[in-house]
């Protein structure tokens, strides 16, 4: 018993408060108030008016002229070792496979699409263009050698944003309150860390990213100061926006950056509480507070983002690789693409081509090849192009040829009605063998069968099921309209529907997309819808329809759709993928480039990324030891040594926590480049843990130790350094850097 | 002590649980009135922050009916509720003389206890024993073959085992009451959550059927029944009512995962509580570490030890009732098969020699047999396919045959060359007569391995047709170098392929729709020679030149066989995911049950037929779904008013309310969410366990709001009760048809369709 009394310090009485509102005296061991620190009295005699204000720099970032000059040299040695022989090599490496060729393609104006958000692609073809490049050449494959591009100013790019964040390192550790031995500590780091530096001698989009990361953070930790300083001043608004439109860009870039938004949030959360629990702030001013950041902090960066992609959709004008992704409204905008107006009344004796309306495959499809298995008749497929073997003919299948007939018989539901295939004079045919592919008891084949002069027989019938029409246009849910009612074909004889599914044939179907005859059919994927249809007895002023043109709105939302399917689907398994359980320990790099016995491996500075991960794991087990303490009583969150430490750190983890753990509920496919936003932060907390472990050394030894520290760093990056440039190296010292049996550059 | 008590001791008259729930919980902190009684409290409770509740003056043993009834009348509402429930279950349920819909496969599984054969099934053991246990004793033989829609014969006691099976569902009303009181709701709440249990019209319609539901949701009850009790024995640890509470607490848990899987969410919501009961304790600086150690034993033993133990004495009842061969043979070792009754297995020639016709089986957990059929892959090499399949089948035949350029094998021969470690052979496919094959293609799914197909010939082939036999170990025989000859069933080997050093095997990836959704085959270039994945064994072995085997008196260990069991049972349940183009009416997503969005027709839609149809009692079900969202903002309220220094509770009151929504909203929260993530196909049933801890925050945030307010009136609370009390019942009444049992067309009912995509009507 008599121990947990010893715990409790002695001061405090022992009445029934509880711990939170015990005040802590004032203790000898605490140092003595910097100068320009004021204590309750002094800051309430200067809240009056009339007294002065007291001046504080900007964002609360205060540097000597000594440490300015010092951080100068760091970014010329950073510049140095980013820009060094920028050229070599003169082949394309890795993905610039693609972010090259999406330069070409905005320079083209051709559409394509990506899983990126386009910041960071159309400032890769800002530069480019400015470099006079005419986006002729087609980065086919890793290794080819570069003719008229102008490839180093591309890599430029990514070079002097990847400089940028050594700076900005430097800064925000300064406005995290650290001492300037720690900030150019983590500068250090972050310059000769080779797996950045390896990323942003590239045409990349993770060097802008972390560049934005980076910059966002920097830009909070500003913002944070003036909030503390005073708030709805000039600064204060002047960092905030900043941080709002840094945040926009940087998931802007890639996806990744909601992290940091995610980060930015919940600190902000964390103010708004705190601020809400000041029983000093009135509503009105908590109102004006969170109203203030809620513009900022969401409705800025979400309007910035979709900016960019207006600028996007201004570029990308002409028909590209990526239409096929898109809806046919969205195609319909794009020019190569536009179709005529065509007749809005389908009857009888139409002649229409059919579309599946839930997968981009196409359109209904016939062609004179016959399919190898199952009935070995005429193969019917979706296919994605306008062609003449997309057209039928609509005949009523109940009464007998009805061409002297010069009224129009609409269609209606319930109708039955055959397909002629007008090229091959099929019709479009179904019964009971198993298609091709989804060979399912479920599933009936679809053919094309019939030959001249044959009546045809009751397989060839369908029925006609509407199942939606347009809002606009109420004959569409009566009567069969082009393209406003989407229907359903039954096959009466089965039972079953028309179908088709995201399934390829092999081929000898041409890899079109199969088309079934489906029992139980799922209804999105059953639905079709007249494309263009045309009537020998209508007449050419009879009313016409075409697609609706989407507005920004609908084609931004449907993107980002089609983006969030294709990145889910990227789940195939590539050769240098990675788990993310094993990027923290640096199991395995990424070959990027192998050519004449040189090589790019993308391999971070082993000693600095096992150092962040060891300062990771120390602070994670420190504050678990200390929130164990806290519950057994003891009162360490009331030092305020220890407050201060976890402040920085605190917020310096949840960033690293933020920009790594998501990834462990991603399916797709991941890659160790993924890991350097959250790499970033363990290097920032590297030094956090610097800060608060030297806190009570003198500032000489401490700089003593930074010094080593940083000089081991350099030694690590110049021994991988052939690794990063792709410069010559000894088989026996490549050998030897083999640290860890995984790393598999040495073959 | 008795100083601190705001109502008087025996004053809990019919309207005193409201006083009671104020009063449970007293915060501790230092000081207080006993600051110095240290000692005398940290006998009583260590600060548990939890004081007993009212001392009852002993009553006299009652004298008359009268007095007795007035003693105990607390338990009259609930006795009323059971007898009410008994009517609801068990009214008219052999209505419909037909096999309703899953009793299809319970039912079947049932007669398999009573026909002693084994089967292989998804869910664990003990459900189906108390189905088969059901059909003991109502005399059924287990002759019957439970095919759906099928009308029961007469010698079928299907209305008994309908009622055995009922008594779940009857049980589960006044652990209902019982929970609520626990829980320290008023009495009104507890009527109100009782009769929201009682008429449920969905957890009626599926407790009237032999199904596992009602039996999982009855043990559900019970786990959150004994965690409610337990809680309030806490003031006085380690006393016998405390020991009781907490071992019924593990028993019911061991008892609802011995029924379904899903049993495991509930025992989340244990786990929560007692992780954080743990962590509060370990804050209590009054407490001794050996107590506190003391606290962890008694958890471990009673919450892991118990439940596992139950778990595993459950399998290993089902594998001591199962001991005849059945239709679920192929899922077990080769060992296991060999010891079940009626199989040949132990007829097997001894050693496996040239010219043998086996049937080789993976020894990883849940492997089936190396199988090829016609079908070809419609990727890589589109070669015909290897796959690894469960059933006992021709095509899982192979002929072990020398390497090509050896001396071909001779049928007429009359010596038999005997396979040993590290022969090269070529696996011939029986009945297609292609050869096992390997090559530098991608396998379809695991794209790393290589792929494994069947190619060539009796006559045609190549290198890539060889595979290197190596042994791993004998059973029986031990280790490596005790092994000569392979022997069937006993050694495990695995085989490399002599071109490309890669391993065959199947792990539990699954082929799309073109492979019937069977087990991909593949040849992984990782030696791992730990890998079960890798290791076959000789299953079933023809060779008409060797003498038969002896009936050999070996025991496949117990471990071995559950662990196999319940790794398969993953398996196949992993393996039910929804054809993407199939639309299955009877399947719904998560996200349509909270706000009922489907129902589910359990039977034919005819006429004639007796219809059931599985929809919920509209206003549980939305109340609870509106109440769970409620909670949230609840909470968001009142956290941000007590940042702002308001205070709206009273002493203890906010413990005791963050208790009851913690348990209502964790539960529902670890019984819901996991479907959203789970891929196999769910259904509406799999909500009703999360329905109860919906239907417990309804009641909660209505007691707190209305019954147990101070501002309201008693009439008010009278008010609200009467209508919350009037919509349960009166929606039950224009419902109860679809759970007792629509006779007639379904036409005829009218004013059903409440929301447009319930299927009630055609």
């Amino acid at each position: 018993m008599s121990d947990f009394r010893a715990r409790r310090p002695a001061s405090p009485p022992s009445s029934a408060q509880p711990y939170g509102k015990l005040s802590s005296a004032p203790s000898q061991r605490f140092p003595p108030r910097p100068k320009d620190r004021l204590d309750a009295d002094e800051r309430k005699a200067l809240a009056t008016s009339g007294y002065p204000r007291q001046h504080h720099p900007l964002g609360g970032f205060k540097l000597s002229s000594g440490e300015v000059k010092l951080l100068i040299l760091v970014v010329v040695l950073a510049a140095f070792v980013r820009l060094y022989k920028l050229s070599e090599p003169n082949s394309v490496v890795f993905d610039e496979v693609h972010f090259g060729k999406f330069a070409s393609k905005y320079i083209k104006t051709r559409y394509y699409v990506d899983v990126h958000p386009p910041l960071a692609k159309l400032l890769i073809t800002l530069v480019s263009v400015i470099s006079g490049y005419d986006g002729n050449f087609d980065f086919k494959d890793i290794g080819k050698i570069y003719a008229d591009v102008p490839y180093v100013m591309m890599r430029a790019l990514p070079a002097v944003m990847g400089l940028a964040v050594v700076p900005l390192t430097y800064l925000t550790l300064r406005g995290l309150d650290c001492r300037a031995t720690t900030a150019l500590l983590g500068s250090v780091l972050v310059a000769f860390e080779n797996s950045l530096i390896t990323q942003s001698r590239l045409i990349l989009l993770d060097s802008p990213l972390i560049f934005f990361t980076s910059l966002s953070t920097f830009c909070w930790v500003g913002f944070s100061n003036e909030d503390k300083a005073e708030p709805f001043t000039e600064q204060w608004w002047f960092w905030l926006t900043l941080t709002g439109l840094s945040l926009g860009a940087v998931v802007s870039c890639k996806w990744v950056g909601l992290f940091t938004i995610a980060l930015v949030g919940l600190c902000t959360i964390r103010q708004l509480w705190l601020l809400l629990g000041d029983m000093r702030v009135p509503p009105r001013l908590f109102v004006k507070h969170f109203c203030a950041r809620a513009l900022c902090l969401i409705v800025l960066p979400i309007t910035f983002y979709m900016a960019m992609f207006e600028i996007h959709f201004l570029i990308l004008q002409n028909s590209g690789e990526g239409d096929g992704f898109m809806s046919s409204e969205f195609q319909h905008t794009l020019q190569g693409r536009g179709m005529a107006d065509t007749f809005a009344d389908v009857a009888i004796g139409s002649e229409v081509t059919l579309r599946h309306v839930n997968t981009q495959g196409g359109y209904l499809h016939s062609h004179p090849h016959n399919y190898p298995g199952g009935s070995q008749q005429q193969q019917i497929t979706l296919y994605p192009h306008r062609d003449d073997n997309n057209n039928w003919i609509i005949r009523n299948a109940l009464e007998e040829k009805n061409t002297s007939s010069t009224d129009l018989v609409y269609l209606t539901p319930g109708m039955t009605v055959r397909f002629d295939h007008i090229s091959t004079n099929k019709r479009l045919h179904s019964h009971d063998v198993r298609p091709p592919i989804s060979e399912v008891d479920f599933q009936n084949e679809v053919s094309g069968y019939g030959f001249e002069g044959f009546e045809g027989d009751a397989n060839d019938n369908w029925i006609v099921e509407i199942e939606s029409g347009d809002r606009k246009d109420p004959e569409s849910k009566k009567r069969l309209r082009t393209l406003r009612t989407y229907f359903r074909l039954r096959h009466p004889l089965t039972g079953c529907y028309l179908f088709s599914h995201k399934v390829k044939l092999p081929e000898w179907g041409f890899e079109q997309q199969e088309v079934t005859c489906n029992k139980n059919a799922v209804k999105p994927n059953s639905l079709w819808v007249i494309e263009t249809n045309s009537h020998p007895n209508l007449p050419p002023d009879a009313e016409k329809v075409n697609y609706r043109i989407p507005g920004f709105l609908a084609k931004f939302l449907e993107l980002q759709r089609v983006m969030w399917d294709t990145n889910a689907g990227l789940t195939d398994r590539h050769v240098y993928d990675s788990r993310p359980l094993s990027w923290p320990f640096l199991k395995r790099g990424i070959n990027f480039w192998v050519k004449d016995h040189r090589q790019i491996y993308l391999l971070g500075n082993p000693f600095i990324w096992w150092s962040g991960t060891a300062a990771v794991l120390a602070y994670a087990a420190v504050r678990g030891f200390l929130v164990i303490r806290a519950q057994r009583g003891y009162k360490d969150f009331l030092n305020t040594g220890v407050v201060k430490a976890d402040q920085l750190c605190g917020f310096l983890f949840l960033g690293w926590a933020l920009h790594y753990l998501p990834f462990f509920l991603m399916e797709r496919q991941l890659f160790l480049h993924h890991y350097l936003p959250a790499l970033y932060f363990s290097i920032l907390l590297l030094a956090g843990v610097f800060e608060v472990v030297t806190g009570a050394l003198r500032p000489r030894v401490r700089l003593q130790i930074a010094g080593a520290i940083a000089v081991v760093a350099i030694l690590t990056f110049a021994y991988f350094s052939p690794l990063a440039y792709g410069s010559s190296w000894t088989r026996s010292k490549c050998m030897r850097a083999q640290w860890v049996k995984s790393w598999d550059f040495s073959w | 002590m008795e100083a601190r008590r705001r109502a008087a001791p025996g004053t809990a008259t019919n309207d005193g649980w409201a006083a009671d729930g104020s009063e449970g919980p007293v915060p501790t902190g230092y000081g207080g009135d006993d600051e110095k009684d240290v000692y005398g409290k940290a006998r009583v409770g260590y600060g548990t922050g939890r004081l007993g509740p009212p001392r009852q003056r002993a009553q006299p043993p009652p004298e008359s009916f009268a007095e007795f009834i007035q003693q105990n009348v607390e338990h009259v509402p609930p006795i009323l509720y059971t007898l009410l429930s008994i009517w609801t279950r068990c009214y008219k349920i052999g209505l419909a003389n037909v096999v309703v819909w899953d009793e299809a496969h319970f039912g079947k599984f049932g007669s398999h206890y009573l026909k002693r054969e084994f089967y292989f099934d998804v869910h664990p053991p003990l459900g189906k024993m108390l189905v088969g246990l059901a059909g003991l004793l109502a005399g059924y033989d287990g002759h019957f073959e439970f095919k759906s829609g099928d009308i029961y014969p007469d010698n079928i006691p299907y209305v008994t085992m309908r009622v055995m099976l009922a008594m779940f569902g009857i049980g589960m009303v006044p652990l209902a009451w019982y929970t609520a009181r626990e829980l320290h709701m008023s009495r009104r709440a507890c009527h109100l959550v009782t009769l929201m249990v009682l008429l449920d019209v969905a957890w009626l319609c599926i407790s009237r059927f032999i199904l596992l539901d009602s039996m999982l949701l009855f043990f559900t009850f019970t786990t959150v029944f004994g965690l409610t009790k337990f809680h309030n024995q806490q003031y006085q640890s380690f006393s016998p009512e405390w020991w009781f509470w907490l071992a019924g607490t593990g028993l019911s848990i061991g008892a609802v995962c011995s029924v379904k899987w899903v049993g495991l969410f509930v025992t989340a919501l244990v786990g929560f509580y007692t992780i954080e009961d743990l962590w509060n304790k370990f804050g209590d600086l009054h407490m001794p570490i050996r107590v506190y150690a003391r606290h962890w034993v008694a958890r471990i033993i009673c919450l892991i030890v118990v439940p596992i133990l139950f778990y595993m004495a459950s399998f290993k009842i089902h594998f001591l009732i199962l001991n005849h061969s059945g239709p679920g043979d192929a899922q077990m070792s080769s060992l296991f098969q060999a010891n079940l009754e009626g199989n040949d297995f132990a007829l097997n020639p001894l050693e496996v020699g040239y010219g043998s016709k086996v049937t080789l089986k993976n020894m990883g957990w849940g492997g089936g047999l190396l199988h090829s059929h016609v079908q070809t892959f419609p990727v890589g090499s589109n070669q015909q396919q290897v796959t690894c399949y469960h059933y006992k089948d021709e095509n899982n035949q192979w002929t072990v045959l020398p390497a090509w350029g050896e001396t071909p094998y001779d049928p007429n021969a009359d010596d038999v060359d005997f396979l040993k470690d590290g022969d090269v052979v070529r696996l011939q496919h029986v009945p297609t007569k292609r050869n096992l094959h390997s090559h530098v293609v991608p396998a379809p799914v695991t794209s790393l391995n290589h792929e494994v197909s069947c190619y060539g010939n009796e006559t045609m082939g190549d290198v890539n047709d060889h595979w290197i036999v190596q042994v791993v170990d004998d059973l029986h025989r031990g280790k490596k170098e005790h092994v000569g000859r392979i022997h069937s069933l006993t050694t495990r080997m695995r085989f490399r392929h002599k071109v490309l050093g890669c391993y065959l095997r199947a792990a539990n990836a699954i082929l799309p729709q073109w492979g019937f959704k069977q087990v991909e085959v593949s040849c992984d270039k990782e030696d791992n020679p730990n890998d079960d994945h890798t290791y076959w064994n000789v299953e079933s072995h023809i060779n008409p030149k060797l003498p038969i085997g002896e009936m050999k008196q070996y025991r496949s260990p117990f471990l071995r066989d559950f662990w196999h069991l319940n790794v398969a049972m993953m398996t196949s349940n992993n393996a039910l995911v929804p054809d993407p183009d199939k639309e299955d009416i009877l399947a719904s997503k998560p996200l349509d049950w909270p706000w009922l969005h489907y129902g589910l027709r359990m039977c034919g839609w005819g006429d004639s037929q007796v219809k059931y149809y599985l929809l919920g009692n509209p206003v549980v079900w939305w109340g609870g779904t509106a109440s769970l969202i409620a909670s949230v903002g609840v909470l968001a309220v009142y956290l941000l008013r007590m940042q702002r220094r308001y205070n709206d509770f009273e002493p203890g009151e906010w413990e005791q309310f963050l208790y009851v929504g913690k348990i209502a909203f964790l539960g529902w929260v670890f019984q819901y969410l996991p479907f959203m993530i789970m891929g196999r196909v769910t259904y509406i049933h799999h909500y009703l366990p999360a329905l109860w801890f919906s239907v417990l925050m309804a009641g909660h945030l209505i007691d707190h709001f209305v019954f147990s307010s101070k501002r309201l009136s008693e009439r008010t609370k009278q008010i609200v009760f009467g209508i919350c009390a009037g919509a349960v019942i009166g929606t039950f009444w224009w419902f109860r048809g679809l759970a007792f049992g629509v006779e007639g067309p379904i036409g005829d009912q009218k004013g059903l369709l409440w929301r447009k995509t319930w299927n009630i009507y055609d």
